[in-house]
């Protein structure tokens, strides 16, 4: 299959015991599907509440739309705090077109993205001429705005009382909770997979000098301009992708849930996870989104506490900036290198 | 501004670059006043001048950082056409095949050095972005292409045993071997070096001398040099153009430079009247 990528991923160590199927990336993709595919068996057989298929499937949502703002963050260094209005935007788009056009879903699916990216195109017009916090309040208001408009054009949205959807229809079939799960996990794959080609390619190295610096990436013959709306585009467009899924795997979209809370924690999942890693990007999301409702309620006391969530997603990004700058990965890599001198070390032993 | 009106531009054959009456100023500042200057093919080609010249000025106005005033930068491009730099956008300078390095070198530190190396093939890749996306033959085929070629560039400059070690973290100068690595990868007609000697010790300063003549006369290009470092200038170039205060002072061998009364005065300072 497909052999690239020897590329050197920040803080990431060569898998050297793997075998060699394993060492492919995108195998190694594949499988991580399947296992996350087969963790609704553990709600099934009672070892975790029915609740957690849902908690799950929501990480999955995020992680897809923080792989997005991780591109924008991550690589090219660019900030944006709109993410939420775009799921959002994502979210009404195809709820709408599936209840009350009849539009098959897939197809309402590409109209939510597109269009997405298409918004995304112009906001990424507005990236050249602000940078640093003044992107930031840009894209927030760009993310306010929608909304808003969310809130107002209530023969499309329903207004505040919210918008519903059904599992998603493929093919005929429609879906399961279950099977709407496994669909979210081959989405994410395919994501990550689509963001390891762009990242590793031209256009990664392109962003990574964007980064780096404007004059040189120039010098080298990257036009600015291009590749600000391409990333724009990608970003918004995996945003609306992951806000579609979200109507018909949640099945309702209120307006008050598209706000800046959900583009700040979409922040601290790349921020958390590691800036510049797809699988730190899954683990971030998972930190994120899953651990507050599956363990930290369950705590006596603490538990209790109103807006524990916040509280322990802050406390986690301070601890991460000051220990970790490149985020939980670092950490993984950190204890990887442990497991395999201590192994090194059984060995020398044996000999 | 089109480049086919602009092809109607002539340089004398044996020349790659030529630099008529170059001016630019900030606010009331002459930074460069009517320079102009020739470089021949082939050829190393020191830019020197005291701190403040506007060396770095009138070089940023060839690969057009900076648009200047008034002036003409003509330039023999990889395919035989002479067009006049001024009005191009930064990013299609490299197309033409002029490719710059940077005075404090701009590496990602968070790439390998041979993804570093390969940012300077940037413009060479035809593959779209969806090509890209999903990994097509075309795409495929062109990173491996191009991965090729930067192993032999960081082979050439002796560093091809570090290629997948990460920027950040190694001594400055393989660095800099890097950044000249990275100009190789576009098939250059002229590198311009920006003061390629800073911060190297007398050792590694006399490393990249043999470096830059190996490029010269390995990759067949013409070298232009804009550089503090005299030693350095004296030793590698085969002519020197001197500036000070934005305004041209000579141009001739390193021998006609090191007696010239202006440039020593513009260095020294005047003789005191006896």
């Amino acid at each position: 299959m497909k052999k690239e990528s020897n590329t050197v991923q920040p803080s990431a160590t060569p898998v050297r015991s793997a075998p060699g199927v394993l060492k492919n990336p995108y195998i190694r993709y594949i499988l991580f599907g399947v296992v996350i595919c087969l963790l609704p068996l553990l709600a099934n057989s009672g070892i975790m509440p029915s609740s957690f298929v849902v908690n799950l499937g929501s990480v999955l949502i995020y992680s897809i739309v923080a792989l997005g703002l991780n591109l924008l963050l991550g690589y090219s260094g660019l900030i944006s705090l709109g993410t939420a209005g775009f799921m959002g935007l994502g979210a009404y788009i195809s709820g709408y077109l599936t209840d009350s056009v009849g539009t098959p879903f897939i197809v309402a699916l590409l109209v939510a993205v597109i269009i997405a990216a298409f918004i995304g195109v112009l906001v990424g017009f507005v990236s050249l001429r602000v940078a640093g916090i003044y992107l930031a309040i840009a894209t927030l208001c760009v993310s306010e705005i929608l909304r808003k408009t969310f809130e107002e054009l209530d023969q499309f949205t329903n207004g505040f009382s919210g918008l519903t959807a059904s599992y998603p229809k493929l093919f005929g079939v429609s879906l399961s909770r279950e099977m709407t799960f496994v669909l979210l996990a081959v989405v994410l794959v395919l994501v990550m997979m689509l963001t390891h080609n762009l990242v590793n390619g031209q256009m990664g190295r392109a962003l990574h000098a964007m980064r780096g610096s404007e004059v040189a990436a120039q010098a080298m013959g990257i036009y600015l301009l291009k590749y600000r709306l391409i990333v724009f585009a990608i970003a918004t467009a995996y945003a609306a992708l992951g806000g579609a899924l979200y109507m018909h795997f949640v099945k309702f979209s209120y307006p008050s849930i598209w706000t800046m809370m959900l583009s700040l924690n979409i922040l601290a999942v790349v921020v958390i996870g590691g800036l510049r890693s797809i699988y730190g990007t899954v683990i971030g999301a998972l930190i994120v989104f899953a651990v507050p409702d599956l363990l930290l309620k369950r705590i006596p006391v603490i538990g209790k506490i109103d807006g524990i969530a916040y509280i322990f997603t802050g406390v986690l990004i301070i601890l991460v900036v000051m220990f970790y700058p490149n985020g939980v990965v670092g950490l993984c890599n950190d204890i990887k290198k442990l497991f395999t001198r201590g192994k090194k070390k059984g060995g020398a032993s044996d000999v | 501004m089109s480049k086919t009106h602009r092809a109607a531009n002539t340089l004398p054959d044996q020349q790659a670059l030529s630099i008529t009456d170059l001016s630019i100023q900030f606010g009331g500042l002459k930074a460069v006043e009517g320079l102009s200057f020739y470089v021949k093919e082939k050829e190393i080609f020191g830019l020197i001048g005291p701190n403040g010249a506007g060396k770095t000025t009138a070089f940023n106005c060839i690969t057009q950082f900076y648009h200047p005033d008034r002036g003409e930068v003509l330039f023999r491009c990889k395919n035989g056409d002479v067009v006049d730099l001024v009005g191009h956008p930064v990013h299609e300078i490299i197309r033409l095949g002029l490719v710059r390095t940077f005075q404090n070198v701009e590496v990602i530190k968070e790439l390998s050095l041979i993804d570093n190396v390969l940012i300077g093939a940037h413009t060479d890749f035809k593959a779209t972005i969806f090509e890209q996306a999903l990994r097509l033959p075309r795409a495929r085929r062109e990173e491996r292409e191009m991965r090729a070629k930067a192993e032999q560039a960081l082979d050439f400059l002796g560093i091809a045993d570090l290629k997948d070690t990460l920027a950040g973290g190694q001594p400055y100068g393989v660095l800099k071997k890097v950044e000249i690595a990275r100009t190789l990868m576009c098939n250059p007609k002229l590198i311009i070096l920006d003061e390629p000697a800073a911060g190297l010790n007398d050792s590694e300063t006399a490393e990249l001398a043999e470096t830059i003549r190996q490029v010269r006369d390995v990759y067949h290009c013409t070298i232009l040099l804009v550089e503090h470092d005299m030693r350095l200038v004296m030793n590698i170039c085969d002519r020197i153009c001197a500036i000070s205060f934005g305004q041209f002072l000579a141009c001739g061998t390193p021998e006609e430079i090191q007696k010239d009364k202006l440039v020593q005065e513009a260095y020294l300072g005047e003789e005191e009247p006896e």
